[in-house]
């Protein structure tokens, strides 16, 4: 992996590399089908898929009987014990008590009926909450106070993984590094620089069913996955995950053969790839390797503070006026498509506004004026709007310390130089880490804003949610954008179940954004996997993410030196 | 004997204050604040305040350095704001790793530093001065990072000779330790033994100029008694200098490169994580014990001064 997660708390897991192991050490009641594309929900500890009231408000769960967590010292006598809904309850109560230091409640915050009085009365455990309770062993009831449609997305993330209390009380603080659950895997190493997982032999017999899993032999033909159809999940023994965040060492070590799956890092596309479209690899890695390019669920993008009056809302509303053309000049100014070949290789996908290409709600067909370039456009706004190098703000563009994000931010400045922004007035703040960069933008002292959003369910509320007025820092709206029609649509459709009609809305509020000239965005990355040819697997990233980790299989082990 | 120890020791004992306190210091203000590292992906005012009152961040200064010199002394470290492991585990589980690490590639840089500097000086100005030198400057100029991956490269992998893994630290015995450890030593030895030589030469060569030796020269003394033991005995005061206290140093900072690419899960790579996640328990542990390092280095060379040379008071 190309991270390190440092903590294996399901309630600390917001990070890709937590969330990995997470789910193979835990059972969520829903995971992704591991092959369907576009994305699809499926029972993991569940039955079935909820029950819900007709209103959208009640929804009902049946665990699968009999799961058992390992057997740990945690319990009186050693032997784990079986998974019941109460622990379902447990593990969700865990994110608003503050002593967990948990990172997950914005998923259920405001939406289950009595769970932030539950956390406002002190977060006593043994108080029981109306709104999410237990029926009986193997039943979970969920009150909501509005309709929520994708509460069930989220009980497919790592942060709804179930732990058991005898466990969070025996090791305390260190439960983050002494995992009890009763996913696929039980913990067997976990330092700096790696992390072992061995076969719970405990865990359900489940057999591999690639309909089930939504297998297409067009596209995923040649991954060698139907020799694997019925065996029981998990197909390996063991899984040795390294974690190498340095692209040169992780590819020394790839070459090396001690890996036997890599994303490759984006400064060795040119050595792998014989051709981008369709991507090819070079015939000497060919024979040896499978090859995925995937796009990213999430986006890159930059937003300019609004609450920052030198470029987003003013009093004066002629000012206000004014700044909206200078934003959108700068908007017009950007080059995404070399944006996209200097940094990405030519491999990312650029698209207007903030619904990114693998949500299920983008619209391929809608207008590219946004990230298309034009200079000619961008001055003549400038000149419109009476901006000229003398009266134009001096642009603070916030980036944390690395040469990427450098050379990033000299490329902006090239691109604003183009329409006679002075070099002078474009200046990086640079902070350490990206934890003080985070400080910078939600105390709202950084005007221009570049981050990455990974999505955590395959719907499109995930990212416009970016830009709801409420959602302001600290929240995730870091552009602190505030517009009445956007939030009156967002409230609308947030209780709108998936259909053309919820699309429309988004669409619209799509548009609004665009035209606010609140955001460069953006552009999914493209990540290009290698993987041996004795390992059948498709691996992936995004919402499948670690689950994928139970249908790995290995066909031939005679080449493995290591 | 026991006055001159007395007084190292307070000044030690001042020393190490003023170290801690400086340090804390640039901790608390310029280090990185752990709360947004803590907050995922979408917090709230009241869930801010409440990271900062677990982490501590709300207590005065001057409270909080008391009691992190309280911890220091009597070594309860706390526990790692990241995963809340105990510090003290860390450092038991990650510095033997270190230390299995880094010991051959220290003593062999240093002993060969040694070597090829005494060659170098013997032969000052002649052909094997300059290919020492030249060598050194060499392998100075050289990154840190071309010499791992070269390495790597020309030792691990099919492209070169293939003979040793490009990662891991699976030790189980002595034919594991040596299989994993032998490039990770090589890449020190080679890092290091450039500016070992260079200054162990240019110690050699002041102590080669002086009149005792050109008498014991005059004498018909052999190269090697000269070089050994003249020079290299009258050169012993800085040389002990600079192999003590480098030994923090290479400790704390020198293996963080060779643990993050070698993927070995030692001290450096948790120090480093501690840094940029802003965990302060592993850091104010690593610092203060660092420095505790640095002033108990710092008195032993002040006694090796005493034993070697009777004229130090």
């Amino acid at each position: 992996m190309d991270g390190a997660p440092v903590n294996l708390d399901p309630a600390q897991a917001s990070d890709l590399y937590t969330k990995f192991l997470v789910v193979n050490l835990y059972d969520t009641l829903y995971r992704y089908k591991y092959l369907a594309r576009p994305y699809e929900l499926e029972p993991n500890l569940a039955e079935d898929l909820p029950q819900v009231s007709p209103d959208g408000l009640l929804y009902t769960f049946r665990i699968k009987p009999g799961v058992r967590f390992i057997d740990d010292e945690a319990f009186p006598d050693g032997n784990g014990r079986l998974l019941q809904a109460e622990d379902f309850v447990y593990s969700i109560k865990r994110h608003f008590d503050p002593a967990t230091r948990a990172q997950g409640a914005w998923l259920w915050q405001g939406r289950i009926v009595g769970l932030d009085e539950w956390k406002a009365n002190g977060a006593h455990y043994d108080e029981e909450i109306s709104g999410l309770r237990a029926v009986d062993d193997r039943t979970i009831q969920i009150q909501l106070i509005a309709p929520f449609p994708q509460l069930t997305h989220t009980l497919a993330q790592g942060f709804a993984a179930i732990v058991p209390r005898e466990a969070v009380d025996y090791y305390g603080r260190e439960f983050a590094i002494h995992p009890v659950g009763s996913g696929p895997f039980r913990l067997s190493r976990f330092d700096s620089a790696g992390a072992s997982l061995l076969r719970n032999e405990d865990f359900r017999a489940e057999p591999f069913s690639l309909q089930e899993e939504g297998y297409n032999p067009i596209t995923q033909g040649a991954f060698g996955l139907e020799s694997l159809e019925g065996k029981i999940l998990p197909l390996v023994d063991r899984v040795d995950i390294e974690f190498i965040a340095e692209d040169a060492a992780r590819w020394t070590t790839f070459n090396a053969g001690q890996l036997d799956f890599i994303k490759v890092p984006v400064s060795q596309f040119d050595q792998v790839l014989k051709n981008r479209n369709p991507p090819q690899l070079v015939d000497e890695l060919a024979g040896r390797y499978h090859l995925l390019t995937s796009l990213e669920s999430g986006f890159v993008y930059t937003v300019f503070n609004m609450d920052d009056s030198r470029i987003g809302y003013h009093p004066d509303p002629d000012q206000a006026v004014r700044n909206r053309a200078l934003r959108c000049a700068i908007i017009k100014a950007f080059d995404w498509k070399r944006r996209n070949e200097i940094f990405y290789s030519g491999l990312g996908k650029v698209f207007p506004g903030v619904i990114p290409p693998l949500t299920p709600e983008y619209d391929p067909g809608q207008d590219r004026n946004s990230v298309t370039r034009d200079v000619a456009d961008a001055v003549s706004l400038l000149n419109n709007f009476g901006w000229n190098p003398e009266n134009l703000p001096t642009l603070e563009y916030g980036l944390p310390s690395s040469v990427t994000e450098r050379q990033m931010f000299e490329q902006f400045r090239s691109f604003m130089s183009a329409v006679g922004y002075p070099q002078e007035k474009i200046r990086p703040l640079t902070f350490a880490t990206y934890g003080d960069y985070a400080r910078a933008y939600i105390n709202r002292e950084v005007m221009l804003i570049t981050s990455a959003w990974t999505m955590d369910y395959p719907d499109a509320e995930n990212t416009v949610q970016l830009f709801f007025g409420p959602n302001a820092t600290p929240g995730t709206n870091t552009a602190n954008y505030n517009n009445a029609e956007f939030n009156r649509l967002y409230r609308a459709s947030s209780s709108m179940q998936a259909s053309p009609l919820r699309t429309a809305v988004f669409h619209k509020m799509n548009r609004i954004v665009i035209d606010d000239c609140v955001a460069i965005s953006g552009i999914s990355r493209t990540l290009v996997m290698l993987w041996n040819r004795n390992v059948a697997m498709l691996p992936d990233r995004e919402f499948v993410g670690g689950y994928f980790f139970r249908f790995v299989g290995v066909t031939d082990t005679t080449d493995r030196e290591h | 004997m026991l006055g001159y120890l007395l007084r190292k020791l307070l000044h030690s004992l001042l020393l190490i204050l003023g170290v801690t306190l400086v340090s804390f210091a640039l901790m608390v203000y310029f280090g990185p604040d752990q709360t947004y590292k803590l907050l995922g992906k979408s917090a709230s005012t009241e869930h801010i305040q409440e990271i900062r009152q677990q982490l501590g961040y709300d207590r005065p200064f001057i409270r909080r350095y008391g009691e992190y010199l309280g911890d220091l002394f009597t070594l309860q470290l706390g526990a790692s704001n990241s995963n809340g492991e105990a510090v003290s585990d860390i450092l038991k589980r990650t510095l033997p790793v270190t230390l299995a690490l880094l010991v051959p590639g220290f003593i062999l840089g240093n002993v060969l530093g040694v070597a090829l500097g005494l060659l170098a000086a013997w032969h000052r100005n002649r052909w094997i001065d300059r290919i020492i030198s030249s060598a050194s400057i060499a392998g100075m100029s050289t990154s840190f990072l071309i010499i791992i991956i070269v390495l790597q490269v020309v030792l691990c992998t099919p492209y070169g000779l293939n003979l040793f893994p490009a990662r891991g630290w699976q030790v189980t015995g002595l034919a594991s330790y040596l299989n994993y450890v032998t490039v990770p030593s090589l890449s020190l030895v080679l890092i290091t033994l450039g500016y070992n030589t260079r200054f162990f030469r240019a110690i050699f060569l002041e102590e080669s100029g002086r009149e005792h030796i050109r008498a014991a020269r005059a004498f018909g003394a052999s190269p090697a008694q000269l070089m050994g033991r003249h020079v290299l005995k009258n050169s012993l005061p800085p040389l002990l200098t600079r192999v003590l206290f480098s030994i923090p140093l290479v400790i704390v900072s020198g293996s963080l490169l060779l643990e993050t690419y070698f993927g070995i899960p030692g001290m450096g790579k948790i120090t480093f994580d501690a840094i940029t996640n802003g965990d302060q328990p592993v850091l104010k542990a690593v610092v203060g014990l660092t420095a505790i390092m640095f002033v108990m280095v710092q008195a032993l060379a002040g006694m090796s001064y005493r034993l070697i040379d009777p004229r130090v008071s």
